[in-house]
């Protein structure tokens, strides 16, 4: 098809050449048609493609049907260089020379084979003898000094090649790494800004679990995997080991990117902190304490029962010599208890739940105080000598009067307690605390508050004769301890305590140390040469504490509480006043089946008395 | 005059606690992430990247000031930061590229072409520098950049992640220059083959150095990672470690960077042919060309050939000598019925070793150890083991091996193979003459420095399992059976003064193992034994207490149990711990009791391992039951 295009746009190209050279070396047969060079397309509509020499029409040539036409050019072996001339409207054949032409065109030859191309030049110009040369015009200026422009351009590839933008050759390749560090093996802790160098922590080395073939015991079983799925997603194991049984059939690890990408992160992203991770037994934290058995003597085992109440004992006191016991008790009664044998040598029926009872710790004036309901009753408890009864009865034969007369209505007031021939105080609310001062001249007595809260009193003081001691009363509240100095009538001191809710205090001997017992189970130390704030806060016992209590001669002090333990310290104040007391916990107690009420230890030997709700008092001995 | 006395006291008593004025406080030494930003003058991307090359991270102030929510950086880091050279290099090259796409738009391609070829190129150099003033410091730090170069030498070139291939060329050319060096120096410790890839432990400098690489198999991208992120870090590290090639390269008198055969490097045997390089050519195995060649140009090396020569002979003649130390000893007792060890035996046989092995001078014992454990031995690997990852084992455990494959040093019929590494279900032709082996045998023997009998982990079997070399077990709490086993062996090996690696393994081996299989039996029976005596005496005390007219002693037992619960708790014994307890501090009480309760959970998951192999146990042994 292309041969055939071009040998079309040939023969297009050709009748008029054939009309201005007649002479060329081919034999041809002058064209029919006679309309001329114009476009044929002027014909295209027409029957007739123009005329001939006598200016008949020509007709149209029948057109073939593409059946006929491939028949003929099958049946026509010439048909190959036929060529259809679209002027005169018919085949033309092309002779072998005609073809040798386009053969030698197409190699890009000249299309006559006898024309030479390079034939030597003639000059047609005749130069001998002529003496002036073409042009005469004077040579240009131009042509004698150098180019502005090239000048311009010279000047900027040499800045250019100045300031290094051209580089004409490339730089010599240094050898990427040399030697950077010498051979010292210091190790450096701060960064180069100087702060400190905080390495990154390493990743966990792996265990037998991570293993292609790890032990039998380190693969969880299909219930346990099962059951991971229970778990919260954070505590969900990320790693179940799997067993392979060779190598090869090891896959890739999908995750591997990904954690090390996430490890990425945390290297840049993760705010580091220094953390001391301990990693050391547990027991090294536990204080180096001396071995209670250095310590003794302490109460330690039970040693007798007094039995006979029948409700819970609420409250006891010893008796200053320590050959007595009294206590009261929920059942409305009060006992008094021989202490070396257990006998219970006197019981008063008051007639209602006792909250506190108090010795006198005057030896030489046994008398007792029980607060009962609104009362506070003083009496008798028979014992000692002749001499001591009767300065006993003198005392309790007291005319009762009313304290404040004057207003409408008093205070408290005295009444004689025929019954049980005792004296009788009357007060405005329930009493719940009583206690003695030192010497025994006077008590105080504490009564519920109006305002419901659980106020506690305790008083305790230096003899009053010495002017430069004077006498203290410390006030427990909710949450603070206040010291009122009474000699003053003003507060000294407030101890910030820091609990929740006191529920019972003891003051040293010394009267410079405290102790506080309080409803969430802790107990305090204060060294009040120290600070207002505790020395040192324990947290032994698992519920409420009770009662604490200082022992007077031995350095001891115990606490009890409800969870039906009674704990035992060896607490141990120096007169040295640069030495902090020495607190050691001895001995837990147990014993009795329900919260133990009350503790007191006996004035003199180191022995305790613990008074359960289980009605039963314990005497724990050495 | 007391009063002041006491006064004076209090105050020496008291701690003062006072803040001193004029210190800065949080807010001027910390700074959040997003003012830190305004502060530089840069968008989030380049400082992440930044931070990254510079290590700095994130730090945590006592008082969080803006909020809890928030990251904080050291005021004196984005300082740092304000007067690193690289923060200006980058602002410089974006203000290049700008020039650059200019020129284009102008069509000035002569100039475009011009500032491409010059674009102001930076390195890390500084940073490295920075960070690691010593070379200790730089090691130390190793972990990282070594796990992250092994994983992306694995990874495929990816333009979609942009991950250029330049990279990845690097990474693989610094991990096997760094495998290389580990070989050279025989500082390879510890190997566990792990679901994740294989965990490779290196003693350099003195720091031991673990570092994870990925199984050798084609690794997929996820999606969900920042590759951004990934190449930034890549990019140090791959400074980092070719400074610290240096570095080691040097202290060896070595060339850095080493060169590599070409013909090698065709073959995928770069590893290979960076062991050749290191060692300086003393040992120049040719490349098998074709079977042909191999008579006349000996693939394996004559030294190598020589020293085998010494073994098969020092095996003789020590055999020779035993033989007659034996025969002496006959004598000896039969005319004086006198046990007397020959002391010189083992410091001879001693003495001989080493004699022919070379001494290599400040080598510390366990790099001894570890260099000559495959001493003598020669390794064939199979098609379908990993060979990169075993060469490098066995080359550092001062074995000879050869491949399957192009660039072998010599063929799979040769006869001084003494193990084949296969893992594969059969093996068509077998070598009477080498024990065919699992993989595991070489990370095993070389985790333990001992040659474990190869009976467990012949061709086709269920290896023992693969213990990991980081445990401590009895720290743990839980011995795996298979670590007893080992110790034993290791024990065993011990007391035979003069280890003949290699050469005696096999019948070494099988009295080995037969002597452990012995002693355990008889350790089984005199347990047994022990049951059943106990039994029999409490069956006898039983007879005793019937025939004096009282109760078994199992109804007298639960008839005491029940009163006691029900009348009295017991008396608890005072335990001086509790005491103790009381009187801790608070932040102390809180910190033992969160002590306390780590270890009970691990003792419950040592429990629950052991429960486990327990059951393990009872299965198999109900299995072995039946099968009798």
């Amino acid at each position: 098809m292309l041969e055939l295009t071009v040998m079309k746009n040939l023969m297009i190209a050709k009748p008029p050449t054939r009309a201005i050279l007649p002479k060329t070396s081919l034999p041809q047969a002058p064209p029919r048609n006679t309309v001329g060079e114009i476009p044929l397309e002027f014909y295209k509509d027409e029957e007739h493609i123009g005329y001939d020499r006598a200016g008949r029409k020509l007709k149209k040539q029948a057109r073939k049907d593409q059946l006929d036409s491939f028949l003929d050019r099958s049946d026509d072996p010439k048909d190959w260089h036929k060529v259809y001339d679209e002027y005169n409207d018919e085949y033309v054949e092309l002779t072998k020379e005609e073809m040798g032409m386009i053969s030698r065109i197409r190699q890009g030859k000249l299309p006559h084979a006898e024309v030479d191309p390079y034939q030597p030049y003639v000059d047609w110009f005749d130069w001998d003898g002529k003496g002036h040369p073409l042009s005469n015009a004077p040579e240009p200026k131009r042509r004698f000094i150098p180019s502005k422009w090239e000048a311009k351009k010279v000047v900027k590839l040499v800045r250019a090649l100045r300031k290094g933008w051209i580089k004409l050759d490339k730089p010599k390749e240094k050898p990427r790494f040399y030697l950077m560090w010498g051979d010292d093996l210091k190790v450096n802790e701060k960064t180069a800004n100087g702060l400190a160098y905080i390495p990154a922590p390493k990743a966990k080395l792996p265990g037998h679990e991570e293993s292609y073939n790890p032990p039998v015991e380190y693969i969880p079983s299909e219930e346990e995997i099962n059951s991971y799925q229970l778990m919260y997603e954070e505590d969900r194991p990320k790693f179940i080991p799997k067993k392979f049984d060779s190598l090869r059939h090891v896959p890739a690890y999908a995750e591997f990117i990904k954690e090390i990408f996430e490890r990425c992160l945390d290297l840049y992203l993760c705010p580091r902190t220094r953390k001391k991770r301990l990693n050391i037994d547990p027991d090294s934290l536990l204080p180096k304490l001396p071995k209670p058995k250095d310590l003794q003597p302490y109460p330690t085992t039970c040693f007798l029962e007094y039995k006979g109440h029948t409700g819970a004992v609420s409250s006891i006191s010893a008796d200053p010599t320590g050959e007595w016991l009294l206590s009261g008790s929920r059942d409305g009664t009060v006992r008094v208890w021989e202490v070396q044998t257990g006998r219970c040598k006197k019981v008063w029926d008051v007639g209602g739940s006792v909250f506190c009872v108090a010795w006198n710790p005057n030896p030489a004036l046994p008398v007792v105080a029980i607060a009962v309901s609104n009362d506070v009753v003083l009496l008798d408890p028979e014992v000692g000598d002749e001499e001591v009864q009767l300065n006993i009865a003198k005392l309790l034969a007291v005319q009762p009067s009313t304290s404040e007369p004057t207003e409408n209505t008093p205070l408290i007031s005295w009444k004689r307690h025929d019954k049980l021939r005792g004296i009788q105080l009357s007060h405005q609310q329930n009493v719940v605390r009583v206690s003695w001062h030192n010497k025994g001249d006077y008590f105080q007595t504490q009564q519920q508050s109006c305002f419901g809260t659980s106020t506690i009193k305790a008083a305790k003081s230096k003899p009053f004769p010495q002017a430069s001691w004077p006498p203290f009363m410390f006030v427990a509240t909710k949450m603070h301890v206040r010291v009122y100095n009474l000699a003053k009538q003003e507060l000294s001191k407030k101890l910030i305590t820091g609990l929740q809710e006191i529920s019972s205090m003891a003051l040293h001997s010394g009267g410079d140390n405290l102790i506080l017992g309080s409803k969430g189970a802790k107990l305090c130390w204060f060294d009040m040469d120290l600070s207002v704030k505790p020395y040192k806060t324990i947290k032994n016992h698992k519920e409420d504490i009770n009662a604490v209590a200082f022992h007077k001669s031995y350095p001891l002090f115990a606490s009890c509480s409800d969870d039906l333990s009674t704990h035992v310290f060896h607490g141990m104040v120096y007169s040295d006043l640069m030495q902090n007391p020495l607190i050691v916990p001895l001995k837990i107690l147990h014993g009795h089946q329900k919260g133990v009420s009350d503790i007191k230890f006996h004035p003199t030997q180191p022995w305790l008395f613990t008074a359960g709700a289980d009605s039963v008092i314990k005497l724990f001995c050495n | 005059m007391v009063k002041q006395v006491k006064n004076a006291v209090k105050a020496a008593k008291r701690k003062l606690h006072t803040g001193r004025r004029g210190n800065p406080g949080n807010a001027a030494k910390y700074i959040t992430r997003n003012k830190a930003l305004n502060r530089l003058q840069i968008k989030l991307p380049e400082f992440r990247r930044l931070c990254i090359l510079k290590g700095i991270h994130p730090r945590e102030p006592k008082k969080k000031f803006e909020g809890q929510n928030k990251t904080y950086y050291h005021v004196k880091d984005i300082n740092f930061l304000l007067h690193e050279p690289l923060l200006e290099k980058s602002r410089e090259i974006r203000a290049y590229e700008k020039k650059i796409t200019k020129a284009r738009a102008k069509y000035n391609t002569d100039l475009a072409h011009r500032l491409q070829n010059n674009r102001p190129s930076f390195t890390l150099d500084h940073l490295v520098k920075e960070r690691y003033p010593s070379f200790i410091d730089a090691v130390r730090d190793l972990e990282d950049p070594l796990t992250m170069i092994h994983l992306f030498a694995t990874l495929p070139a990816d333009t979609t992640h942009s991950v250029p291939f330049e990279r990845v060329h690097s990474c693989r050319r610094l991990s096997l220059e760094w495998q290389a060096y580990v070989t050279r120096t025989h500082s390879l410790r510890k190997i566990f083959v792990s679901v994740k890839g294989i965990y490779y432990q290196v003693e350099v400098s003195g720091q031991k150095i673990t570092y994870l690489t990925p199984h050798v198999l084609n690794q997929v991208l996820p999606e969900d990672v920042d590759f951004r992120v990934m190449l930034t870090f890549a990019e140090f590290y791959e400074t980092l470690l070719g400074f610290v090639n240096f570095k080691l390269y040097h202290s060896l008198g070595l060339n850095y960077p080493p060169v590599l055969d070409p013909r090698l490097e065709q073959a995928a045997a770069e590893l290979y042919a960076l062991m050749k390089d290191l060692a300086g050519g003393t040992t120049s195995a040719p490349l098998l060309e074709d079977a042909s060649a191999k008579e006349d140009d000996a693939p394996v090396s004559v030294d190598e050939q020589q020293s085998l020569m010494e073994a098969e002979n020092k095996e003789k003649r020590i055999a020779e000598s035993q033989a007659r130390l034996a025969s002496l000893q006959d004598r000896l007792k039969q005319i004086e019925k006198e046990k007397e060890k020959p002391q010189d035996v083992p410091v001879q046989v001693k003495t001989e070793a080493m004699d022919v092995d070379d001494v290599i001078e400040d080598e510390d014992l366990e790099t001894r150890t570890c260099r000559r454990l495959f001493q003598n031995l020669t390794f064939f690997l199979g098609r379908e083991v990993p060979r990169e990852s075993l060469l490098f084992v066995i080359r550092s455990f001062g074995g000879a091996v050869s491949w399957d494959g192009d660039g072998a040093p010599f063929p799979e019929n040769d006869e001084v193979i003494t193990h084949q590494i296969v893992d594969r279900p059969t093996q068509g032709h077998k070598f009477l003459s080498r024990h065919y082996v699992q993989p595991q045998w070489v990370y095993d023997c070389a985790n333990n420095r001992i040659l474990l009998p190869t009976e467990p982990y012949l061709l086709g079997r269920i290896p023992p399992p693969h213990l990991s070399p980081f445990v401590d077990n009895e720290a743990e709490g839980h011995v795996p059976e298979y670590a007893d086993t080992i110790k034993r062996l290791r024990l065993a090996a011990n007391q035979q003064l003069a280890p003949l690696p290699g050469s005696e393994s096999g019948i070494d081996e099988g009295e080995l193992l037969v002597a452990a299989a012995a002693r355990r039996r008889e350790d089984l029976e005199a347990e047994k034994e022990r049951e059943l005596a106990a039994m029999e005496k409490s069956y006898a005390e039983d007879l005793r207490r019937e025939l004096a007219g009282k109760s078994f002693s199992g109804e007298e037992e639960a008839l005491a149990d029940v009163p006691e619960s029900e009348v009295l708790p017991p008396p608890k014994e005072d335990d001086p711990k509790d005491m103790a307890k009381m009187m801790l501090s608070r932040n102390k009480r809180n910190l033992y009791q969160a002590m306390e309760m780590s270890n009970t959970k691990k003792k419950e998951e040592v429990k629950l391992i052991k429960e486990r192999k327990r059951k393990a146990d009872e299965k198999e042994r109900k299995k072995k039951t039946r099968t009798m």
